[in-house]
């Protein structure tokens, strides 16, 4: 297990690392608000996979890091004698004075009740936010600008991702650490059953509000770093699209495992990045494929990899190639499928489209791919629709093939466990 | 007899308009062994949240080595040195046998919301921790997710965790539920191994188990304890006998 972390550090960092500087100034800083997203959800994560509570509005922490920084950062163009590399620190701990508060009541609660107040708390900063101009800029939102500091200038995007990588690096570590503290034990068994730890001997309610207190820190800083990269913030960073874009984040990279809302932020940033420019239809992907991770992948990116790893000497690798190999083809068979007809149709409602219907007076076929195509004819349709059928067998084919497979796997690992 | 360790004073509980506990009175003396008997729906669990915080009494008191814990939130009342199982088990699923006695280990040494050391370099904590698995007999099992341990592994880690937090006093709802003769005789073998120098309450169904292990009896009937007395005492009286030994012996 220590050599695969160690590998997967030296695999990440590395080109974290080097490769930047050879980037496009657009990748720079999709890499920069990759960074961020992935500090805000392991953040999230402390609260969620180990302490066990959903929250709703994270954005709420996320957005007040940005907001005190900005105003830091204000202070500082007049003057105040703060070195600018530690200004996400003034999100941290807007973070944590926020975090306290709305913490302390929304532990309170648990499960649904818990979720509910946390998403009031943070609605209410969003509609509170545009009427509060000394607060938080009103409608317009706030700007500054990042001062020079001791030979660094931070005027490059290149810059602002170094310093990026070394705040979210040190946040990570320090949350990894976390995990190894008598109280990082605690907050999992709160996780599993808060009765039973009141039950020897916790207050749980102050548990919990440090736990949640500990993540909407975190999470500032991440806000902190964003504003920092920015320069700018408005009331949409307390808005239900940030509180939910963290929830995909991790259920999607897996909240079992530390590294695994890394992974879902990483995939899902980069991802929207390149495909952003293709097409308008990505956040109908992205709903998409987080409902399929909830339905047959429920532990995520991360958590799938760690259960491979976990079962590593287990598995009959060569008699699993050929029904991953089918689940692979699958996939990508329901996905073209499932691509064509959506921006087929995004093509067909599109305005460009209406004007050619307006001249042709009918349904003209329409361009797609670099060729025609007649929206009336079934062999449009049928194409797409038979990927998607060809796939969906496949697939079930592989999983039945996939199966029992696993399960043997699983018996030999826990016989395992009993003799050891 | 000296003080009561644990002692009940015309405690009532109700719930809506279903008295469940009505003037029930209990003096456990100190390093006793005291059984808890009586048929399903008596208020036996019910005793057993009332005095461990979970729920508060209607009325009356609860007297902790003379000091009143009725009312005091249920970590308030383990802290006091009073830790009790559950009948339905009760665990960290998703940890490791070793953790789940370790949460209750660090309560035990005061390390509750500690962040600024790592939980492998606890020393006698851990040591404590791991003495206790094997104590508990789950030293194999010892990295196994409670989740995963077969139902009587489950109730001996419910009795581990029980005892992990250091309690003087100790309540036990039905240790034995569920087990075959023979896990049982294992379990009993455990609790008076785990008990030797601590006060036992326990909830019992099997008489086997009540009367080879315990000093005393209290009988629960309807929310009120009907009799208190030896094994001998209570194998005697009739009342005892009429509501509840009898249809046992039937
Ligand atoms: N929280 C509760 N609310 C309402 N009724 C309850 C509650 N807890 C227990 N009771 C009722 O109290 C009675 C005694 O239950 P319990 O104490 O579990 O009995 P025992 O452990 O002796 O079998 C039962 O009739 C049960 O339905
Ligand atoms: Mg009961």
């Amino acid at each position: 297990m220590r050599r695969h972390h160690l590998l997967l550090l030296v695999l990440v960092a590395l080109p974290l690392l080097v490769l930047p500087p050879f980037l496009s100034l657009g990748l720079q800083n999709t890499l920069v608000s990759m960074l961020v997203a992935a500090l805000f959800a392991v953040s999230f994560n402390l609260l969620m996979g180990q302490g066990g509570m959903l929250s709703f509005g994270h954005a709420a922490f996320f957005g007040i890091g940005a907001f005190a920084t900005l105003h830091l950062m204000l202070a500082v163009e007049d003057g105040l004698g703060v070195p600018t590399p530690l200004l996400p620190l003034a999100g941290g701990l807007a973070g944590l004075g926020l975090g306290l508060v709305a913490g302390y009541f929304a532990t309170m609660r648990a499960g649904v009740y818990f979720s509910l107040v946390t998403l009031a708390l943070a609605e209410l900063l969003h509609t509170l936010a545009p009427q509060w101009d000394g607060m938080f800029g009103g409608e317009a939102g706030m700007s500054s600008m990042r001062m020079p500091w001791g030979g660094l200038v931070f005027g490059s995007v290149l810059e602002v991702y170094y310093l990026s990588l070394a705040w979210v690096a040190l946040c990570l570590l320090l949350l990894w650490a976390y995990t190894r503290t008598p109280f990082g034990r605690l907050t999992l068994a709160l996780r599993d059953n808060e009765q039973r730890v009141r039950f020897m001997g916790y207050d749980t309610h102050k548990a919990r509000l440090v736990v949640f207190a500990v993540s909407a820190m975190f999470s500032g800083v991440a806000g902190g770093l964003l504003a920092f990269s920015n320069e700018v913030a408005n009331y949409t960073t307390f808005g239900m699209p940030v509180s939910a874009q963290v929830v995909l984040h991790t259920f999607i990279g897996g909240s079992t495992v530390f590294l695994g809302p890394v992974v879902g932020a990483a995939v899902l940033t980069l991802f929207a990045f390149f495909v952003s420019d293709l097409t308008r239809s990505w956040l109908l992907y992205q709903g998409v494929l987080f409902v399929l991770v909830m339905l047959y992948a429920p532990l995520g990116i991360g958590g799938i990899v760690e259960l491979h790893l976990r079962h590593m000497r287990e598995l009959r690798w060569r008699a699993l190639a050929g029904p991953y190999l089918g689940a692979a083809v699958a996939g990508l068979l329901i996905a073209a499928g499932f691509v064509f007809v959506i921006e087929s149709l995004a093509v067909l409602f599109s305005s460009d489209y209406a004007v050619l219907r307006r001249d042709a007076g009918g349904l003209p076929p329409f361009p797609f791919l670099g060729t025609e195509w007649q929206p009336l004819s079934p062999l449009t349709w049928l194409a797409p629709l038979l990927a998607m059928a060809a796939g969906g067998w496949l697939a079930s084919r592989a999983g039945r093939r996939i199966a029992p497979l696993w399960d043997e796997a699983r018996r030999v690992h826990t016989q395992g466990g009993e003799t050891a | 007899m000296s003080t009561p360790v644990l002692e009940l004073r015309d405690v009532h509980k109700a719930f809506g308009a279903a008295r469940i506990i009505q003037g029930a009175e209990l003096a456990v003396a100190r390093g006793e062994r005291h059984a808890v008997i009586g048929p399903n729906g008596a208020g036996k669990s019910t005793l057993f949240n009332l005095i461990s915080g979970m729920f508060t009494p209607s009325s009356g008191e609860i007297r902790l080595a003379g000091r009143r814990i009725d009312g005091l939130d249920a970590n308030a009342i383990n802290r006091l040195g009073l830790s009790r199982s559950f009948q339905i088990t009760n665990v960290f699923a998703r940890m490791s046998v070793f953790e789940n006695i370790r949460i209750g280990v660090m309560a035990r040494h005061g390390i509750r919301f500690d962040l600024l050391r790592r939980a492998a370099a606890m020393r006698a904590v851990n040591e404590q921790a791991q003495a206790l698995v094997e104590r508990v007999r789950l030293a194999g099992r010892r990295d196994t997710l409670a989740g995963d341990l077969a139902y009587s592994e489950q109730r001996a880690l419910e009795i581990g965790m029980t005892l992990s937090t250091g309690a003087e006093v100790i309540l036990l709802d039905e240790p034995t539920a569920g087990m075959s003769r023979e896990e049982t005789a294992h379990a009993v073998e455990l609790m008076r191994d785990l008990t030797k120098d601590k006060t036992l309450l326990v909830v019992e169904h099997d008489m086997d188990v009540v009367f080879g292990l315990c000093d005393r009896i209290s009988v629960l009937v309807y929310g009120k304890i009907l009799a208190t007395g030896t094994p001998a005492e209570i194998r005697a009286d009739r009342r005892v006998q009429e509501a509840y030994l009898g249809e046992e012996a039937a």
